[in-house]
């Protein structure tokens, strides 16, 4: 038999990578089962998705955009994926209509090797949302009980901000508190909303909120706050394998997917600091696909895996993983569907309360454009660094979601191609069209707006003996739709929110939602009004945190109700969306879980 | 060592003197290192391009650290007298005179200027006032004078410039770290960095036992040896030695996959108003436009090393626009001209 664990974490992203670096360091040995190929860990293939991303233009703009299709352990919207005849996706399966549209990717580092890197927390009422607003419930942890994982992910994700910027809503720091690095400078973008918006104001449901524009937190290296103490200092984390880079944000405006010279954090960074460890095993190309119960002790005696070569192709040896603990850290989706296969009974394992694979939630996304009055000079610096902030909290949440608004510094998208192709129709060419487009890109601004959604139980993810991909596992199949409150919140923020920031601010509006929606966009109509909205790639709630083991999935450390050694860790286990990107929160989450398990372990 | 406890202020003075001419020497590697890193095309050789951008950056840590020392004993950084930018080929000062330095693209004989430039102190020689053989001479007669002066009068007499001025780690990064100095054991820390990456730790030239790695984690080689590696095509591999040579894998190197700059080309080799001599001259304002917002960063503006950064990103496209711009055929490209707009 192969050797014993202390730890077997399924998945080698942000969470996998951050619960073995605590384990490890309190001296446990931790084995990882990437499910996925090595990839971007190794520098070569770093540059050549790079490569790819900056020459082949058809996959700008998408999150899994340079990644490669690998039919062993797939991910969802892989733009080189074989296409299936009949079917939206070659791994996700949808009932209709689509309105679950984000992805992840299944590759060491996971999904912060395309994510933004912006690291707000959530507010404290988000952790209370029935006793205060009467929607969604309660978490069976508070803002109070998170705020120490907090800060410790603000360390490991390297997170810039000015504490004096951030507090808001009963959002708190300890006294003295600094961000590892100073906030990044704030864009001309920026600015200009800034200006525009200063002392306004907007009326929702009887209360009058500011419109304040403030820098947001980001995980991208920055000038160090000399005065950053808690862990000894802060040194920035460079490149992997090249000290010399990414140890500033250059501001190159190309860093979605991927950040040129690795400023931006993503789990690279954490399992290359874990690679010399003795304590720590990473396996790459091993998709869990059981886990195997003691029916005795009700423990989880093994994870089984498939072992492949070749991700063209099917071919596997079936493994076994041994641990005292098993610590699912595949993503909310991956989580879900591993639990929903394992065990002998169709509710699969950890599932007592047949919450697993339901209150999936994702920010629904809706962008807002025109022409500034004056140029800003957009398609500089990362793709947003500053919000409005103060539509997080209110009375309205009786009413309809809170939201964000994302100052977009990359203009109407990411290429100038939508304002090129109208000028070239009208038969545009030469000086003219330089000039024109010179002078219109220069005055481009976008908002983007997310949504919370509240907890359903109609919304989840599930299996189907129908749906296997090549290897034979499970495909996610996906049942998700918006519900009245997250598009009332869209309709304020159309209505109201863009109505008075575009008058404030002199905006020529070009907001258009033009039927059929676009590509990667659903139509949804609301009061009358048509709205193309997008996913977030904000993927939390499949197997949430709860006060008893009737309601949830696991207690508020994370381990599951159900099995003695078993934990699921991740964004999975928010209770509500509130309307931070999760990535921060689920980060604290699983260093909560860790410690949880440290003790555990002595 | 004389007996005679020695004048501080005069002796202060020749340091002075000894610091702003390292400046010098540091600054003076930056131009060519610059001009052969930024010739390699991209996609092409990836690796040589990385080991001359890393020493490069190196370079920068060092002219910077220069600075550091300089206003630790009251100095005053200067780079922008008017021959502080050396008009090219130029004789490297404290270097024994051998070999001229040029402005030249990514080839085997600047290759051979650079290893001439980074060779390692030889064994056991004595720092010299005069005519210095290698550069770790000149900073080891550096340190000597320095401990003897901290023996005489004291630490504090010796470093009193303000601290004020030092560039500290939160202002500066890459290439490892910025030393702040303000006593004796600073100032080691900082000589020893320069000397190191520059030339690995002095055990003496072609040792056995001679380290050819640099300070930090100890998988960074010195400049000299990482030079070795393209020029003979080879990787350094663990256990090999100065006397072995590079025993790893091997290093492709494509001297062809290189823009045909012209060597060092000065905006007089242009009538005045040509399109061609403007372009040069614009880039050479723009250095030394970089150069006075070092000097006032390195004279007390510190949060001005941000803005400098920027500049040298924008020099840097500037740069590559110039060294594509074609003379016709067979003439290869423009090259780069530093110095003043007025030198």
């Amino acid at each position: 038999m192969s050797k014993h664990y202390d730890a077997v974490i399924v998945g080698g992203g942000v969470i996998g990578a951050l619960t073995a670096k605590i384990l490890s360091e309190g001296g446990k040995s931790v084995l990882i089962l990437e499910a996925g190929i090595e990839g971007a860990m190794k520098p070569s293939n770093y540059q050549k998705y790079l490569r790819t991303l900056y020459t082949e233009g058809g996959v700008r703009g998408m999150p899994n955009g340079p990644y490669p299709w690998n039919s062993a352990a797939p991910s969802p919207a892989i733009p080189s994926a074989p296409t299936v005849r009949g079917e939206d996706d070659p791994y996700f399966v949808f009932d209709t209509p689509k309105h679950f549209m984000s992805d992840y990717l299944r590759m060491l580092g996971g999904t912060t090797l395309h994510w933004q890197g912006t690291s707000l927390r959530l507010v404290p009422n988000d952790f209370r949302m029935k006793s205060v607003y009467q929607k969604g419930i309660d978490w069976p942890i508070s803002y109070d009980d998170l705020e120490p994982a907090y800060r410790r992910a603000e360390y490991e994700l390297g997170v810039s901000a000015d504490v004096e910027d951030q507090i808001f809503f009963g959002v708190w720091f300890p006294k003295g508190y600094v961000f590892p690095m100073h906030g990044l400078p704030q864009s001309r973008v920026d600015h200009y909303f800034k200006a525009a918006l200063k002392k306004q104001s907007v009326r929702l449901h009887g209360g009058q909120y500011p419109l304040k524009v403030i820098p947001i937190p980001v995980a991208r290296n920055s000038t160090p706050n000399p005065k950053y103490g808690i862990y000894a200092g802060y040194d920035p984390v460079s490149m992997v394998s090249n000290r010399d880079r990414g140890l500033r944000c250059q501001g190159n405006s190309s860093c979605m997917p991927l950040c040129p010279v690795q400023a931006k954090y993503s789990a690279l960074k954490t399992l290359n600091e874990l690679e010399n460890s003795s304590q720590v095993e990473v396996r790459t190309q091993c998709v869990a696909t059981r886990l195997i119960l003691d029916e005795a002790t009700n423990k989880i005696a093994f994870v089984e895996y498939n072992r492949y070569q070749n991700p063209d192709s099917p071919r596997h040896t079936v493994e076994m993983a041994k641990g005292t603990l098993i610590v699912l850290a595949a993503n909310a989706i991956e989580n879900a569907t591993l639990l929903l296969a394992s065990g002998s009974s169709p509710k699969g394992l950890a599932n007592s309360s047949d919450q697993v694979g339901r209150n999936l939630m994702d920010h629904p996304y809706l962008y807002t454009w025109g022409y500034s009055s004056k140029r800003v000079y957009p398609f500089r610096g990362p793709d947003t660094t500053s919000g409005v902030e103060s539509l997080r909290d209110g009375k309205f949440r009786k009413v309809h979601a809170s939201f964000r608004a994302s100052l977009s510094n990359w203009g109407w998208s990411s290429e100038p191609g939508h304002q090129l192709s109208s000028l070239l129709q009208e038969k545009t060419y030469g000086k003219q069209l330089r000039k024109t487009l010179a002078e219109n890109m220069a005055r481009m601004v976008k908002i983007g707006f997310m949504f919370e959604q509240l907890p359903s139980q109609k919304n989840r993810v599930t299996i189907s003996p129908d749906y296997k991909d090549a290897m034979g596992n499970y495909r996610p199949v996906f049942s998700y739709h918006y519900d009245s409150y997250s598009l009332a919140g869209a309709e304020a923020a159309v209505n109201k929110v863009w109505k008075k920031i575009s008058e404030c601010a002199k905006i020529e509006d070009h907001t258009d939602y033009p039927d059929p929606a676009p590509s990667g966009y659903q139509r949804v109509s609301f009061n009358g009004k048509s709205y193309n909205i997008m996913g977030s790639g904000h993927i939390v709630g499949t197997h949430r945190m709860g006060r008893n083991k009737k309601h949830s999935v696991t207690d508020r450390n994370m381990k599951t109700w159900d099995h003695p050694n078993l934990y699921v860790v991740g964004a999975g286990n928010q209770v509500t969306i509130g309307t931070a990107n999760p990535t921060l929160t689920a980060a604290a989450l699983a260093i909560r879980a860790a410690e949880a398990m440290l003790r555990e372990l002595q | 060592m004389s007996s005679k406890k020695s004048n501080l202020k005069s002796e202060i003075r020749e340091l002075h003197k000894l610091l702003q001419d390292a400046l010098e020497v540091e600054h003076a590697t930056i131009p060519p290192y610059f001009t052969a890193w930024l010739s390699i095309k991209e996609g092409h050789n990836h690796e040589s391009k990385e080991i001359i951008r890393s020493v490069l950056l190196e370079e920068m840590l060092h002219l910077t650290l220069a600075a550091n020392l300089l206003n630790a004993i009251d100095g005053k950084p200067n780079l922008t007298h008017p021959d502080f930018v050396p008009r090219y080929p130029h004789i490297l000062p404290h270097s024994g005179g051998h070999f001229e330095i040029n402005i030249e693209k990514f080839s085997q004989s600047a290759l051979k200027v650079f290893l001439q430039i980074e060779r390692p102190e030889a064994k056991k020689a004595l720092p010299e006032a005069e005519g210095f053989d290698t550069i770790g001479q000149f900073y080891a007669y550096v340190k000597e004078k320095l401990d003897k002066l901290c023996d005489e009068h004291g630490e504090q007499k010796v470093f009193c410039g303000d601290i004020n001025l030092q560039i500290r780690p939160e202002d500066y990064y890459g290439s490892g770290s910025v030393v702040v100095v303000t006593n004796r054991n600073t100032a080691h820390d900082a000589i020893e960095t320069i000397v190191e990456q520059g030339e690995g730790a002095h055990e003496g030239i072609f040792d056995k036992d001679h380290n050819i790695f640099g300070p930090g984690d100890g998988k960074e080689l010195a400049h000299y040896y990482r030079f070795m590696e393209i020029h003979l095509g080879r990787h350094f591999k663990k256990g090999d030695t100065p006397r072995s040579g590079p025993h790893g894998s091997p290093l492709k190197v494509y001297f062809d996959e290189v823009y045909p700059l012209s060597m060092n080309m000065h905006k007089s080799d242009y009538p005045k108003g040509s399109e061609k001599r403007k372009a040069l001259e614009k880039f050479s304002s723009g250095y030394n436009e970089l150069l006075v917002a070092l000097e006032e960063a390195f004279n007390g503006h510190r949060s001005g090393l941000t803005e400098a950064i920027a500049r040298m990103f924008s020099l840097r496209n500037q740069a590559l626009s110039l060294i594509q711009t074609p003379l016709g055929k067979g003439k290869g490209t423009l090259g780069l001209d530093f110095t003043s707009p007025t030198g």
